[in-house]
């Protein structure tokens, strides 16, 4: 397909312009009155436009620039950062130009892939990528894009070793050749969050320390906290609102990713889900709800069929999720300062934002610095620190949890929504714990499928062995591995 | 209700036979009770999803992620235009790259569309048949894939960031190019053609003044059709405009909806509501020619 | 009836010329694209940002792939189930209304707001659709399910869209919702466009409405209750955002999964497998070309074939006699 274009480009551009004049003129006389004004305007400013446009913004910052880097993300996070960090480098000698695509209804990935493979100027020089695809960007199909960091100019293993950068991170980062081509800013390691007032009615203390022991925090055993569903169950409550909350830990737990030499394999640990989630259905141990829907935010707030004792998750599931739907603003409102955080019974993490440079970029250095300031620097001027104490814009703002260890050491994780307890306490060894070895680049579709799989076999439709079959099927049918 | 009862007369007949043995004296007035309550129902039906939007757009996101369905007002609106005006990009520029975009390409689409269906209806050409057979043709091919390679088309004669190639492929709509020519096939009395030209007019000159008129009505239907799909469009705008200044209504929207912690559902409603807006202005606008049947005054003489 | 007659001087070329903006931009932004499409359906192209590509051995290898798939002959059944199920009434109460609003003797009254608002459902994205429908069956909070438990109808909340046939149903229901307005309006304007003499001539001979309807309305409205037909077989044949966008991936067990997901989903939902999707479409095509042909030949106009073919045999005939006279 990729035949010479740019000739035929030169005609097929001739041709549509005089399309568009004739289109304008045309439909000026055949019914021009709702918009005959505005398409000729239209046809043409649109040409016009687009080399002038996007200066507004950027030029303010002082003096002559030695060009532009282009920076793709699925949000405004990351441009908010590097704002800040043109405002804080007033020597920064590169504008900075944003493009921000919704990761709804999967454009970003086609749009960046196309971006990436026809290169150019416009083509990215700094793009972010989210857990649920960076693996294809680092290590996967795309991977070839990726700058390694040490080629941006970064001493990158010495800065990972002093920012105290956690493990599960860098290995997701870390390229087929062993080279670190992407890094986060967050940590996303997961926690068990819960509510104190629960814990004291069930078990008489809200101590994180205890609640650890009875759900059988860090055992890598699902037994205790079983255990403890029923004890709950007894007085009324639920221990999670549904099989979704268990299924993160459940998924990072796991030996093996889906795929081992081209091939599905289900990890033992992952099958055994199956019969988790049927025990939680069929005891009642949760609201059966379903992660990210109605039911499943009503429980944040204790208004859900009976009250739920705890979400496991990150940081940011606190302060974006669980603090918004608490249903009040300050400690006695709704359940806000009822939460506690303790560790899980098996290390995990979900979700987060890794930074790659392109490896086609010319401005690569530049990059370096902007991708060292976010993902590595960890004194008190870096972006972390602001991040970690919630002051990136002013004070006041959404705490979390940082990549850096070393950030979360000085830095102080207390928040009265969780009864002032400091959440860097549990949420930096939690960090330990994650696994960034089990993943593939297609676990959003495969995961996607497997919990489809598990939801027919718990609700009766299928036996086990029949859902099993149906969900390799589907891997067979949609993706392109091997399946036996 | 009627239907039964005339099941019975013999359908071969006639309509004139038919209609002279029976006599008038039906009672429209039952079946007009159920029809009102058949239309009453659909409208409520059709009406609530707009309520909800309206009244989601007053609401705040945790309102709304705990029960997403109300009628109750709630008192953030406010709150909910800052955010969906914080953000970093301009509703207001959405708003006119959108209206840009589908006013241009619905120009586009009924114009050519008439204009292509004339030459297949009006004139005896060689390839009439076989032009007609390729675009029902065209028609039936699965959009997704096409649209693959379109904007990998896009991408290499580097039209992204640019209206043209939003607007200009409504020039080929073989939907609505079919619609016209079944249209225009039971209206069009080809006499009106003859007389005009008897009269002396070029034939652009009879299309744009005479058969335009006609076909006010098929327009005004492919119109509203057109500027919906146009103004509602996501995926196409969302990969091939990337600069903030070309953004379209609905991708503003989507990215309200695609911040990965937090949706702000308020500001999205909201968001949605105002882009509804539009559209309703340019139904009520072309609703005219369909309620009011000024349709045949070229016909009729 | 009306046309083709007048052929002395020679206007064809005005056939030609007015085309030529249709087939110029078609061949620019349309043609490319598909000619791609097919080509690499017989090729091994697949993956992120694949350039080259081989023909394969067998160039039939990703068609016989498609065809033996479980998951498309799933898909191919609830396309038609579901596409079935909101087209017969879609069709049939589109046309009953646009009956009552073009009649003159039921002067409904309010009949502009209710052809303005029937119509509505149709100018919201599928979207905000299936994000609305898919709060309303909330499980296990939900409108549908808090009434339906306070009336004492379930005693406990039931999980609707884990339930295959009321997914296909939900599903089917929201298709016939958003576009029944929109078919009517379509028969509306058809109805319109009816040359009004006909229904002066058939109201001087005293017909009754269902009369008018039967002889008059229906006959004149054969072509577009063609395009209806095709247009919504093409359109439902190619559903896609509704079901993909209503359930998590194409519902409990694949029940929603239609072609459209499905050809999506090869193409985008990790493994790139283009050339295995453009096949799917390509299969997609032809079936759907298939029952348009069909639909086509059902309802063609069979006064003017019947035309046709005298014209012809008296053209013959005329021949012959000429022939006769000849020798």
């Amino acid at each position: 397909m990729r035949k010479n274009w740019k000739k035929i480009t030169k005609k097929v551009m001739a041709v549509s312009l005089c399309m568009a004049m004739m289109a304008g003129c045309l439909t000026g006389c055949g019914d021009g009155k709702s918009g005959g004004s505005s398409s000729e305007s239209g046809g043409n400013s649109s040409e016009t436009q687009k080399d002038t446009s996007d200066t507004e913004k950027d030029t303010s910052s002082s003096g002559e620039k030695k060009g532009t880097i282009n920076l793709w993300a699925f949000t405004d996070e990351v441009p908010g950062m590097v704002d800040k960090f043109l405002e804080t480098h007033p020597d920064f000698e590169y504008d900075v130009e944003t493009t921000i695509i919704a990761t709804t209804d999967g454009a970003y990935q086609p749009a960046l892939d196309q971006a990436l493979a026809s290169g150019g100027a416009d083509a990215p020089d700094m793009y972010c990528a989210e857990a649920a695809f960076v693996l294809k960007y680092t290590q996967g199909d795309a991977s070839s894009y990726a700058a390694p960091y040490a080629d941006l100019g970064i001493d990158v293993d010495t800065a990972i070793k002093d920012a105290q950068i956690a493990q599960y991170s860098v290995d997701i980062g870390t390229n087929p050749n062993g080279d670190v081509v992407a890094l986060g800013y967050q940590a996303t390691g997961g926690c068990f969050i819960y509510r104190r007032s629960i814990a004291k009615d069930v078990f008489g203390t809200d101590d994180p320390a205890e609640i650890s022991k009875l759900i059988g925090g860090g055992s890598g055993s699902w037994d205790k906290f079983f255990e403890t569903a029923e004890t709950l169950k007894g007085k009324g409550y639920g221990i999670i609102s549904g099989d979704g909350d268990l299924w993160h830990a459940v998924e990072n737990s796991s030996d093996k990713g889906w795929i081992v030499d081209g091939e599905l394999y289900i990890d033992p640990k992952r099958e055994e889900f199956m019969d988790l989630s049927k025990k939680l259905k069929d005891n009642g141990y949760t609201n059966d709800t379903q992660d990210w829907q109605d039911a499943w935010f009503a429980d944040m707030k204790g208004e859900g069929e009976k009250e739920i004792f705890g979400f496991f998750g990150p940081a940011w599931l606190i302060n974006y999720t669980i603090a918004p739907n608490c249903g009040g603003e300050a400690v006695g409102q709704g359940t806000y300062g009822d939460w506690a955080v303790c560790d899980p019974p098996i290390g995990f993490f979900w979700g987060g934002t890794w930074l790659l440079a392109n490896n086609n970029s010319e401005k690569k250095e530049a990059v370096g610095e902007i991708i060292e300031w976010i993902t590595l620097n960890y004194g008190e001027d870096g972006l972390q620190y602001m991040w970690a104490n919630g002051t990136l814009n002013g004070e006041g703002g959404t705490k979390d949890a940082v990549a850096s260890g070393a950030v979360m050491t000085i830095s102080d994780g207390s928040l009265d929504f969780l009864g002032g307890q400091n959440m860097f306490d549990y949420f930096v060894p939690a960090n330990d714990y994650a696994n960034g070895k089990n993943l593939t680049q297609y676990d959003e579709t495969i995961n996607q499928y497997w919990r489809d799989a598990v939801r027919t076999y718990t609700s009766g439709e299928k036996s086990k062995e029949e859902a099993i079959e149906a969900f390799k099927q589907n891997i067979k049918d949609n993706i392109d591995i091997v399946v036996k | 209700m009627q239907k039964k009862k005339n099941k019975a007369v013999d359908t071969k007949m006639t309509a004139i036979a038919v209609s002279a043995q029976l006599k008038k004296g039906k009672r429209p007035r039952v079946s007009k009770f159920l029809i009102y309550i058949l239309c009453i129902i659909l409208a409520l039906l059709s009406i609530m999803p707009f309520l909800i939007m309206v009244v989601n757009a007053t609401r705040s996101t945790t309102e709304i992620q705990q029960h997403a369905l109300s009628l109750i007002p709630s008192k953030y609106l406010i709150d909910n235009f800052k955010i969906l005006t914080g953000k970093s990009f301009n509703p207001m520029v959405g708003f006119m790259n959108s209206m840009i975009i589908s006013v241009c390409s619905t120009l586009c689409t009924v114009y050519f569309s008439t204009l292509t269906a004339y030459a297949i209806v009006v004139y005896e050409w060689k390839l009439r048949k076989p032009f007609f057979t390729f675009i029902m043709a065209v028609m039936m091919i699965p959009s997704q894939l096409v649209s693959i390679g379109f904007y990998q088309f896009v991408y290499k004669i580097h039209l992204t960031n640019n209206f043209l190639p939003l607007i200009l492929p409504a020039i080929a709509a073989p939907t609505c190019v079919f619609f016209m020519r079944q249209f225009m096939i039971p209206s069009l009395h080809l006499d009106i053609i003859n007389s005009a030209r008897i009269d002396g007019s070029g034939e652009f000159y009879t299309f744009n003044r005479i058969v335009l008129p006609i076909m006010k009505p098929a327009i005004a239907t492919q119109a509203i059709f057109s500027f919906v799909a146009s103004w509602n469009n996501l995926f196409l705008p969302m990969i091939l405009l990337t600069r903030q200044d070309k953004y379209t209504m609905p991708i503003m929207v989507s990215l309200l909806k695609g911040d990965i912690y937090k949706t702000e559902y308020g500001s999205v409603y909201l968001g949605l509501t105002l882009t509804v807006l539009p559209i309703f202005i340019v139904y009520f606008l072309l609703s005219k020619y369909i309620i009011a049947g000024v349709a045949l005054g070229g016909v009729k003489e | 009836m009306k046309k083709r007659r007048n052929k002395k001087i020679s206007y064809a070329k005005y056939g030609y010329i007015f085309s030529i903006p249709f087939v110029v931009t078609f061949a620019l932004f349309t043609l490319y694209p598909i000619i791609y499409t097919i080509i690499i359906g017989f090729t091994d192209l697949k993956g992120l940002g694949a350039v080259s590509f081989n023909f394969l051995d067998d160039p039939f290898q990703n068609y016989k792939t498609i065809l033996e798939s479980q998951s498309f002959k799933t898909a191919l059944g609830n396309t038609f189930r579901l596409w079935l199920w909101n087209f017969l009434p879609q069709i049939l109460l589109a046309l009953f209304l646009a009956a009552i609003f073009t009649s003159k003797r039921h002067k409904i009254k309010g009949q502009g707001f209710f052809k303005v608002v029937f119509y509505m459902p149709n100018i919201i994205t599928a979207a905000t659709v299936a994000l609305l429908f898919g709060s309303l069956f909330g499980y296990p909070m939900g409108p549908i399910n808090d009434l339906l438990v306070s009336l004492g109808i379930l005693d406990k909340p039931y999980f609707f869209m884990q339930d295959k046939s009321v997914a296909r149903g939900v599903v089917s229901f929201i298709q016939f919702w958003m576009w029944y307005g929109n078919t009517m309006i379509i028969l509306i304007s058809g109805i319109l466009g009816i040359n009004p003499d006909i229904y002066e001539a058939a109201d001087i001979d005293g017909a009754s409405g269902w009369q008018k309807f039967l002889y008059v309305t229906l006959p004149n409205l054969r072509t577009i209750l063609v395009y209806t037909l095709v247009t919504s077989l093409i359109g439902g044949l190619q559903m896609f955002d509704i079901p993909q966008l209503l359930v998590a991936k194409s519902g409990p067990d694949n029940a929603t999964l239609t072609t459209s997901c499905f050809i999506y989903n090869q193409a985008f939902s990790g493994s790139y497998m283009y050339n295995r999707a453009s096949a799917a479409s390509m299969i997609m095509f032809v079936i759907i070309a298939i029952l348009s042909v069909i639909v086509f030949y059902l309802l063609r106009d069979r006064s003017e074939v019947a035309e046709r073919k005298q014209m012809k045999k008296a053209k013959k005939e005329m021949k012959q006699k000429a022939k006769k006279v000849g020798v």
